[in-house]
């Protein structure tokens, strides 16, 4: 079944396949098969403790390392002025494989290490310092601010003594003596006090306990340290306030000190004298001075240090990551009977096993061992994973599809035709020629600096944009095709060939009425109809009977894709019991239909001897009065016949879509009850594939490692499918069919309803916008024409194509999710989750 | 009626801390972390739960107080962050929760200033969640009336100490007057306020806090045998709630010992287990008390996580976040039991936790 080339039809046939690696490379071939990253390993441990397992103790040494390594990072992340931190592209490679891997890994150990330690001890001596620097800063704002009280506080005595001795001069000339003597000493306070810092956000707390306290007894003044203080450690900025108490008596100070240290106050011993205070003040301020020089020291050679680690922190990192994964990887294998080597199992595309086995082989030259692992595969029931190899072009596609379900194992993909059928959809919605052109270019240039912008980091929003270049630019084209079709270029209409329509212009009539010349616009909409009255009613039943016949057609599409699936999955009931009639049912009332609409649209009904009939009455009365046609209305001769035999056939097909299926799978197991068989495991065609899977078993018994093998003869999956299941099932399904016909061909109306939409935004975009000022004259016409054209394409890009582009986006999904994938699609199957070192999203 | 509004305010949180409830540790978890060798395969075990990488930072080796101190952490931010989303009444229930954790820092703060331990070392070990602005400040009181004059007067704990004012010194004894007397005030009150919400909160938080005043109770009596304390003043310190109380309360305030107060619990059909099968074992009559002791402590843990348990049976109701938070701690106690077994490499007493799940 293999084809040459690989293709998004099916999803990539896979092996299941036993490793069996030497202990000694078994690190190298994991390293080399993460590189290329197209096994998915299975655990073959489930049932051991994480912790139980072989190689807990590698990975303790690499979570250490990679605790290391975020260390370092957050460091430079905090630091203020932006370390460089040289991208991975750029930095020389660690070798992390090979024989001298044990070693360069021990090197790297020991380097982070160091590392780690110089940068701690640093922190350390920075932080010491800093909290030095900080206290001394404090000291200096409270002898500061309390020098400033102090000063206050002598200029209040100094006034109350002046403004007592006006009054009484004369008696009191001894006092007034006495005062200035004493205020040449100035020790005048006989108050004690308390002085410190505080936080800014205790010191109404801090206020009010102390007034309970001390019961009001105390005076107390605080002001506002401008400056924050930044912690070196954390960065957090804290801000403080001096506060000067006066209290009277060494209980109450002593309760004071004790309130201020439980309160998280710093107290500092200020004296009252001025003089003491301003020399205390110089010895701050030049200890402070050395300090702040030994700071600044520490913090450069901090900084050294960093710049130093920024130069490797990168590869490092990757090597941790890489490390990590290799090590989780190894946990996952089985160790033989006699340790020497392990056993791995995994899923593998066929088409790359020579690849891994031409990688195995490396790994073993590379670790310079002559013994290389065994590739070996196995045959086995369990289902393999879906993997859909995808390029650049055919990922977004596939990714769209896979949010929806991963498709089952080998099942048709709607991958592969949503390339075209999205965009195609997408377009009929979208048409118009200007705004494809728009995200057209837009697609493109992303295509053209691919490169350049795959490195940058663009946001989750552009990233997305970005993600999906292809589809933009496919919907894009087919946009422009679509709107070709249409005859709309930013709600205008081109006029290429001759329009089929004449307005005479010599009429005095109001009403103008196109006469035909003769000519037929080759292709697309007349140009004639653009501005005409009867547009919109022309437009509109155009474009709705348009998409009844797309979606009939993307329908009866998406209904075929099930007969390879019977084919390919050897199920001839289904073909017989599910697929023909559905078609019939889906062929009989709307194939019908849309022939009816191509068979109106062929007839000119100027000539004809009847009127137009109107399809959806049509329709109606096929299923209300079965047989009888209004002769008036009649689309064509014996129409009443036809349309009975249709709807027999219809009826015919929801008895034998709801009750062929069950009765079979019941016959098939009266046919096994009689013949006396009990299923013991699988039934039907499973034979064959068990023979095989014993042979297996004795073949691997032969090597002595029939346990692995045995295991997986045993744990196939074998539904026994129940009768009533089977029943519930197909009814489910029946109903489901027969109504979602009827309700998804009303579905694809969207195509029409949004197309119109869009028509009608842009017209009218158009027409508030720009039409009024297209003949500018004079210079204030030309500015607000300029003005004005600004705006409209700002809100063309902005509200008809993002907007209008994403409304667009999302029913053409929903068109693919809901309509066509429920024709076809399955969905059971889980996604290929190979090993590789490729993903940046699981980088720490 | 709450099944209409109740979500309006409250359906966000309870979905949130059911969510968080269903990060507990289960069986299964607490039997893989039995196992363990030391306390970095702790360590590895622990990370596949929801305590995830808590521990990725710490540098090895990693001491038991850090497991308990960073879970601890856990929990108080997740109660933050509830407090913090939360509105009238949900808002003031969950400050009742904190209110217990204020009682217990201001006692330790006390009994720590008695014994003149340093400060800041006290505060570091008080809880997090009982932390207020002006805690610091009580190392300063050296009698209850100063104590109440200056701190705990704008405290919400105010109230409950109003009936303590009257002892007059700290001392060992004191102190523990005052803690039971206020816990039972705050007791009370949690539960009258709890009444005043009516509804599934009541019936649930009333069955919780019933048992939670029981449990002081017969801890108080059991306690307070041979000890200074008279019968009058056991009597005042029992919780007037409950279901033991008023003449279960009546008798064991006159009670001498155990088996009196035995007689008294077996009246209660869900408290008769407690002293079943007790003392069968021991031999010497000391034995025997302590042995009772430790069982019925562990049987009233027991029963605890039964009634919290039972309260996230109920919707639409504020139990849960009181439940939440009390199964957490017992959760968080279970982790740190076992880590110091490991620690110590105790085995053979490693199961002696009390698994929730």
């Amino acid at each position: 079944m293999s084809d040459d080339y690989p293709s998004l039809l099916r999803s990539e046939q896979m092996s299941l396949v036993q490793l069996f690696v030497p202990t000694e490379v078994a690190h190298d071939t994991v390293a080399e098969l993460g590189e290329l990253g197209n096994v998915q390993f299975k655990d073959l441990n489930p049932n051991v403790n994480p912790f139980q397992r072989s190689f807990v103790g590698e990975i303790r040494r690499v979570d250490e390392m990679g605790r290391r390594v975020r260390f370092f990072s957050t460091q430079i992340e905090q630091e203020k002025d932006v370390v460089p931190i040289r991208p991975l592209y750029d930095s020389a490679p660690l070798i992390a494989v090979g024989p001298r891997a044990p070693q360069a890994m021990d090197e790297l150990d020991v380097t982070l290490a160091a590392h780690e330690q110089r940068l701690t001890q640093m922190n350390e001596t920075y932080q010491k310092l800093s909290e030095r620097t900080k206290e001394l800063i404090e000291a200096r704002h409270v002898l500061r601010e309390t020098a400033v009280f102090f000063d206050k506080a002598q200029d209040h005595q100094t006034d109350i003594r002046t403004s007592f001795d006006d009054s009484s001069a004369p008696l009191l000339q001894h006092d007034d003596r006495e005062n200035q003597y004493s205020l040449g000493t100035s020790v005048q306070f006989d108050l004690e006090f308390v002085a410190g810092t505080i936080e800014r956000v205790r010191v109404p707390t801090f206020e009010r306990v102390l007034w309970r306290v001390l019961r009001g007894n105390l005076y107390m003044n605080h002001t506002d340290i401008v400056e924050p203080f930044v912690d070196p450690v954390t960065g957090a900025e804290t801000r403080k306030n001096v506060f000067i108490i006066f209290a009277h008596g060494d209980a109450l100070l002593a309760k004071i000190r004790k309130v201020a240290e439980s309160m998280g106050a710093t107290l500092y011993p200020i004296d009252a004298n001025a003089d003491k205070r301003s020399e205390s003040l110089r010895e701050v301020e030049g200890r402070l001075e050395d300090l702040q020089n030994v700071l600044y020291n520490t913090g450069s050679s901090r900084r050294t240090e960093l710049t130093k680690i920024g130069e490797s922190l990168r590869s490092w990192q990757d090597v941790v990551r890489k490390e990590k994964l290799i090590y989780e990887t190894l946990n996952l294998f089985n160790f033989d009977v006699r340790r020497k080597t392990l056993i791995a199992e995994g899923w593998v595309p066929t088409r790359d096993i020579t690849t891994i086995q031409l990688a195995l082989r490396h790994a073993t030259e590379e670790s310079g061992t002559s013994v290389p692992p065994i590739l070996h595969e196995l045959r086995t029931q369990k289902t393999p994973p879906t993997f859909n190899r995808t390029n650049k072009f055919t990922e977004g596609f596939q990714t769209i599809m896979d949010s929806y379900g991963v498709a089952s194992y080998q099942e048709v993909n709607p991958g592969l035709f949503a390339v075209i059928t999205f965009p195609f959809l997408f377009a009929v919605m979208f048409g118009d020629i200007g705004h494809g052109f728009i995200i057209f270019v837009a697609a493109l240039y992303m295509i053209l600096a691919e490169r350049k912008l795959a490195r940058v980091d663009l946001g989750e929003i552009m990233g997305q944009f970005f993600y999906g270049r292809y589809i933009i630019l496919l919907m894009g084209l087919f946009s422009m095709y679509t709107g070709l079709m249409y005859n709309d270029i930013f709600s205008k209409s081109l006029h290429i060939w001759h329009s089929a329509w004449d307005f005479p212009s010599n009429t005095t009539d109001t009403k103008l009425v196109g006469i035909d010349n003769g000519h037929r616009y080759s292709f697309g909409l007349d140009p004639g109809w653009h501005g005409a009255d009867n547009n919109l009613v022309f437009v509109n039943s155009y474009k709705m009977k348009m998409s009844v016949v797309l979606g009939v057609i993307h329908m009866t599409f998406a209904l075929c894709l099930q007969f390879p699936n019977h084919l390919k999955f050897k199920r001839p009931i289904d073909i017989y019991a599910n697929f023909i009639p559905q078609m019939i049912f889906l062929q009989s009332i709307f194939g019908y239909l849309v022939i009816c609409i191509l068979y109106k649209w062929s007839v000119d009904w100027s000539n004809a001897t009847t009127q137009p009939p109107s399809l959806l009455n049509m329709l109606i009365s096929m299923f209300l009065s079965p047989g009888k046609v209004d002769p008036s209305e009649q689309l064509y001769a014996g129409q009443p016949f036809v349309q009975v035999v249709l709807l027999l056939l219809a009826a015919i097909c929801v008895p034998w879509l709801l009750i062929t299926k069950p009765y079979l799978a019941w016959k098939d197991m009266h046919k096994i009850k009689e013949q006396g068989y009990v299923s013991i495991s699988g039934e039907g065609d499973g034979n064959g594939i068990h023979r095989n899977s014993s042979d297996e078993v004795l073949e691997g018994e032969e090597e002595g490692n029939g346990r692995d093998i045995a295991e997986d003869g045993d744990d196939g999956e074998h539904e026994q499918h129940d009768f009533g299941e089977v029943v519930i099932h197909q009814v489910i399904h029946t109903i489901e069919f027969c109504l979602g016909c009827i309700s998804h061909t009303a579905s694809y109306l969207r195509l029409w309803a949004l197309s119109l939409a869009h028509a009608q935004l842009s017209e009218v975009l158009w027409s508030m916008t720009l039409e009024a000022w297209l003949e500018p004259n004079g210079v204030f016409d030309w500015i607000v024409l300029i003005v004005m054209g600004v705006f409209w394409f700002v809100l063309t890009v902005f509200i008809l194509c993002l907007m209008e582009g994403l409304s667009a986006f999302l029913h053409a999904l929903r068109l693919h999710w809901v309509e066509a994938n429920s024709k076809h699609f399955e969905g059971g199957g889980y996604a290929f989750t190979p090993l590789t070192f490729a993903n940046p999203d699981s980088k720490e | 009626m709450e099944a209409l509004l109740f979500n309006v305010d409250g359906g966000f949180l309870e979905g949130t801390v059911r969510g968080y409830k269903a990060g507990i540790l289960t069986q299964s978890h607490y039997a893989n972390l039995t196992q363990c060798e030391s306390l970095e395969d702790f360590r590895t075990q622990l990370s596949a739960t929801d305590y995830g990488n808590f521990l990725a930072n710490e540098p090895l080796p990693i001491s038991t107080a850090t497991i308990a101190d960073k879970a601890t952490q856990i929990l108080v931010d997740q109660f933050k962050y509830l407090r913090n989303n939360a509105v009238e009444p949900l808002s003031k229930f969950l400050d009742y929760i904190t209110y217990a954790y204020m009682i217990d820092n201001v006692i330790l703060l006390i009994t720590g200033t008695l014994h003149e331990r340093d400060t800041h070392e006290l505060i570091e070990r008080c809880h997090p969640l009982g932390v207020f602005e002006s805690m610091p400040a009580l190392c300063v009181a050296s009698n209850v009336e100063e104590l109440f004059q200056s701190v705990l007067v704008e405290t919400p704990l105010a109230p409950y100490f109003r009936d303590c004012l009257s002892a007059s010194d700290l001392d060992d004894l004191n102190i523990e007057i005052i803690r039971n007397t206020v816990y039972k005030a705050y007791l009370e009150d949690f539960y009258a306020y709890c009444g005043s919400l009516g509804g599934p909160t009541a019936d649930v938080m009333q069955r919780i806090l019933s048992f939670e005043a029981d449990r002081r109770t017969v801890n108080i009596t059991i306690n307070s045998f041979n000890t200074e304390l008279s019968k009058d003043e056991r009597a005042r310190l029992f919780p007037a709630i409950g279901r033991l109380f008023p003449e279960g309360n009546n008798q064991l305030a006159k009670a001498d010992e155990i088996d009196q107060v035995r007689s008294v619990c077996e009246n209660v059909g869900e408290y008769r287990q407690f002293f079943a099968d007790a003392g069968s074992s021991s031999n010497g009559p000391n034995d025997e008390d302590s042995g009772i002791l430790s069982q019925l402590e562990d049987r009233f843990f027991q029963t605890e996580v039964h009634l919290n348990k039972m309260a996230f049976l109920q919707q639409f109701q504020y139990g849960v976040f009181y439940a939440y938070m009390k199964l957490k701690e017992q959760e968080i106690r279970n982790i740190t039991w076992i880590a110091e077994c490991i620690a110590q490499s105790a085995k053979d007493r490693i199961q002696d936790f009390i698994p929730i799940f």
